[in-house]
């Protein structure tokens, strides 16, 4: 028989036993449509990531002090940082300072160094206050080696004294009232004059470091949290991280075991988030997966039926000439219909989903892009449902196909 | 004239859990091609066996059967099909009918097996059941037709591929004597005028009166067979 007369039947017993077919058909769209939204949060939440970290810039290198855990366990010998004199060993946290900026201003291939401290501060506006973070940073660089966007205003200048740029949930909604350009916030009772407002959602605010200094009682002038690096050739970053190390190590005085400083890069970041999320992916799918093991066992079902209820209709058509190759066919091409019908229906109903996940979910930072339904993943469901239409149909048509005629027109 | 099917000492032996069952035993007979004969017998005594082992619907448990002088069991499962599908009409006492299927689907389905082009299966479907009377009932569903409209349909449906032999179980055991008679006006008319082989299984003994050949069995066995030219008993 023709394939085209076999879709032709196939087709027939799908629309003969509506009901039958639509309920395992609503078994395969409860797992398409689930694979699809859980793909579809995947995506969304890759999406965020990559235009989060993107925005962090590949050239962009990041200097911290600090040992590596499994040193610290067994104390650290060194000059800064390490036990200092006499008998008594006092650990002392290894940290960054002007020694450490001048050996990178000698590296070449960097392009700018900004210096960082960070810690929180009692901020008020207008009677009202809270605890917010604050970051000095070098503002002489400041504004080009930061990925953030001005929404308002200006970034920090290098004549700058009191002045701060805030974020923009700080700004809009943090106090009762918004707080605007040139407006005037108190930080540990001194005044500042806000001069530009962050495109972000963060209540960080960012001011000249020689002031944060002044305003974090903690921290010691000249040394620093963190150092900001940006190179000048993105392609060659590895290179510029070993020369960065070598060199460090070598002012520091530490070896690669004792090494008291990390360096991360945001491609690095990137790189380990993105890793993460795909077994976080992998993981949500097999979850959405084991629904379509139901469907499947479902379309199995249906096929089994439908081969019982057909005996001895198989048993006429093979009196009439079908071959068991007929027969298997058909009864194929039914359970792939189940399953292309399911997929596709499936694809409708996940994407529909997938649209009002977030609303459902409400404020979820990885979401903040919404969800993302792939033509990858549509190729995927639709294959996956006719593969498993045709693999759970298979033993039941292989079964009518091998129906001995005299047996299956005696059937009642 | 030539043997067109040839039974050498067929068995059918059927397993009852632990018991065997003869259904036929040692039968040895041919059969003409033209010929219209009836296999005729009581119940049980092994007519339906026969019909379909002639029909390649079975294979004999032991002994051989020759249909156009090819060994049925030593073909595979494709050529018996392909082979049954050519060469052989099957009319049911029960219709068989595609339930879900109209009078033309119906006929139409065995040359869709052989693959005839669409144009050349509907012309003939339209044809055939115009010659069965029924062009006014071809898109009827076998519900709702009559119980002779459908044994007419079955009819059209075995005729249709053109095949060398008709095989009809009780293929008026239906039907009222009227229509009963109808059909059998079918098939002597497709034996003298189409010089069909028609191989007709009842028990009705009026209705064998019609055939040239009557092939009696009892207990799985030949008792007798009797033409119209000469009667040989067993």
């Amino acid at each position: 028989m023709k394939l085209s007369k076999c879709l032709k039947h196939a087709f027939a017993m799908v629309l003969h036993s509506r009901l039958r077919s639509w309920l395992t058909i609503l078994g395969i769209v409860i797992g398409v449509a689930a694979v699809i939204a859980i793909m579809s949060i995947g995506g969304g939440m890759q999406q965020t990531m990559t235009q989060q970290l993107g925005g962090l810039g590949g050239d962009i290198l990041t200097l911290s002090a600090g040992y590596s855990r499994g040193f610290r366990m067994f104390g650290a010998p060194g000059e800064r940082g390490g036990f200092s004199g006499g008998g008594t060993a006092v650990e002392e946290e290894p940290v960054l300072d002007r020694t450490d900026v001048q050996a990178l201003r000698g590296i070449p291939d960097i392009e700018l160094i900004d210096t960082n401290i960070r810690g929180n501060v009692k901020v008020a506006y207008l009677g009202k206050s809270g605890t917010v973070s604050l970051t000095g940073v070098d503002q002489k660089v400041w504004s080009r080696i930061t990925t953030s966007e001005i929404q308002e205003g200006r970034m920090l200048d290098s004549a700058d004294q009191n002045v701060v740029v805030i974020g923009g949930r700080l700004a809009d909604s943090y106090f009762d009232k918004p707080i605007g350009i040139n407006q005037m916030i108190t930080i540990e009772e001194n005044v500042f004059r806000v001069v530009g407002i962050l495109d972000d959602s963060s209540t960080n605010i960012y001011m000249p470091i020689q002031m944060a200094y002044q305003m974090l009682d903690d921290k010691e002038n000249n040394v620093y949290d963190s150092i900001v690096i940006k190179v000048k050739d993105e392609d060659t970053l590895d290179e510029t991280i070993e020369k960065i190390e070598n060199k460090l190590m070598l002012v520091r005085h530490v070896t690669e075991k004792t090494q008291d400083f990390s360096i991360s890069s945001s491609k690095q970041m990137q790189e380990t988030r993105s890793e993460m999320m795909t077994s976080m992916n992998a993981f949500l799918v097999a979850i959405a997966g084991v629904s379509l093991i139901v469907g499947a066992v479902g379309v199995a079902n249906t096929m089994f039926t439908s081969v019982l209820e057909r005996t001895k209709e198989i048993g006429i058509m093979k009196a009439i000439g079908a071959r068991n190759r007929d027969i298997m066919t058909i009864f194929l091409i039914n359970s792939a219909l189940i399953g292309l019908v399911g997929g596709f229906l499936g694809i409708v109903f996940g994407t529909i989903l997938s649209g009002i996940l977030p609303a459902m979910m409400g404020e979820v930072g990885m979401l903040r892009e919404g969800t993302f339904v792939s033509v990858h993943s549509i190729i995927i469901a639709i294959s996956v449902s006719v593969v498993i239409g045709i693999f759970a149909g298979f033993i039941p048509a292989f079964q009518a196909s091998k129906l001995k005629p005299v047996d299956a027109l005696r059937y009642e | 004239m030539e043997t067109l099917v040839k039974l050498k000492d067929v068995w059918k032996i059927y397993q009852m859990g632990e018991v065997e069952v003869p259904a036929l035993r040692g039968v040895t007979v041919e059969i003409k091609r033209g010929d219209f004969v009836a296999i005729i017998g009581a119940s049980g005594s092994g007519k339906s066996t026969m019909m379909n082992l002639i029909g390649c619907l079975d294979i004999p448990s032991k002994g051989k059967i020759f249909l156009k002088n090819q060994e049925i069991t030593e073909l595979s499962e494709s050529d018996l099909a392909t082979l049954r599908g050519k060469t052989i009409g099957f009319i049911f006492q029960q219709y068989n009918l595609m339930q879900s299927m109209s009078a033309y689907q119906n006929v139409v389905l065995p040359m869709e097996f052989l693959e005839y082009d669409d144009k050349t299966s509907s012309e003939k479907a339209d044809r055939i059941l115009k010659m069965v009377g029924l062009e006014s009932h071809m898109h009827h569903l076998p519900s709702q037709l009559s119980g002779g409209q459908q044994q007419r349909v079955s009819i059209a449906r075995s005729l249709v591929t053109d095949p060398e032999v008709i095989l009809a179980d009780e293929p008026t055991g239906n039907l009222d004597s009227k229509t009963g008679k109808e059909i059998i006006n079918i098939f002597l008319r497709l034996w003298k005028e189409e010089h069909k082989t028609i191989i007709m299984v009842t028990h009705d003994l009026k209705l064998a009166q019609y055939a040239h050949t009557l092939i009696e069995l009892k207990d799985g066995q030949i008792v007798k067979i009797e033409n119209k030219n000469q009667v040989v008993k067993k």
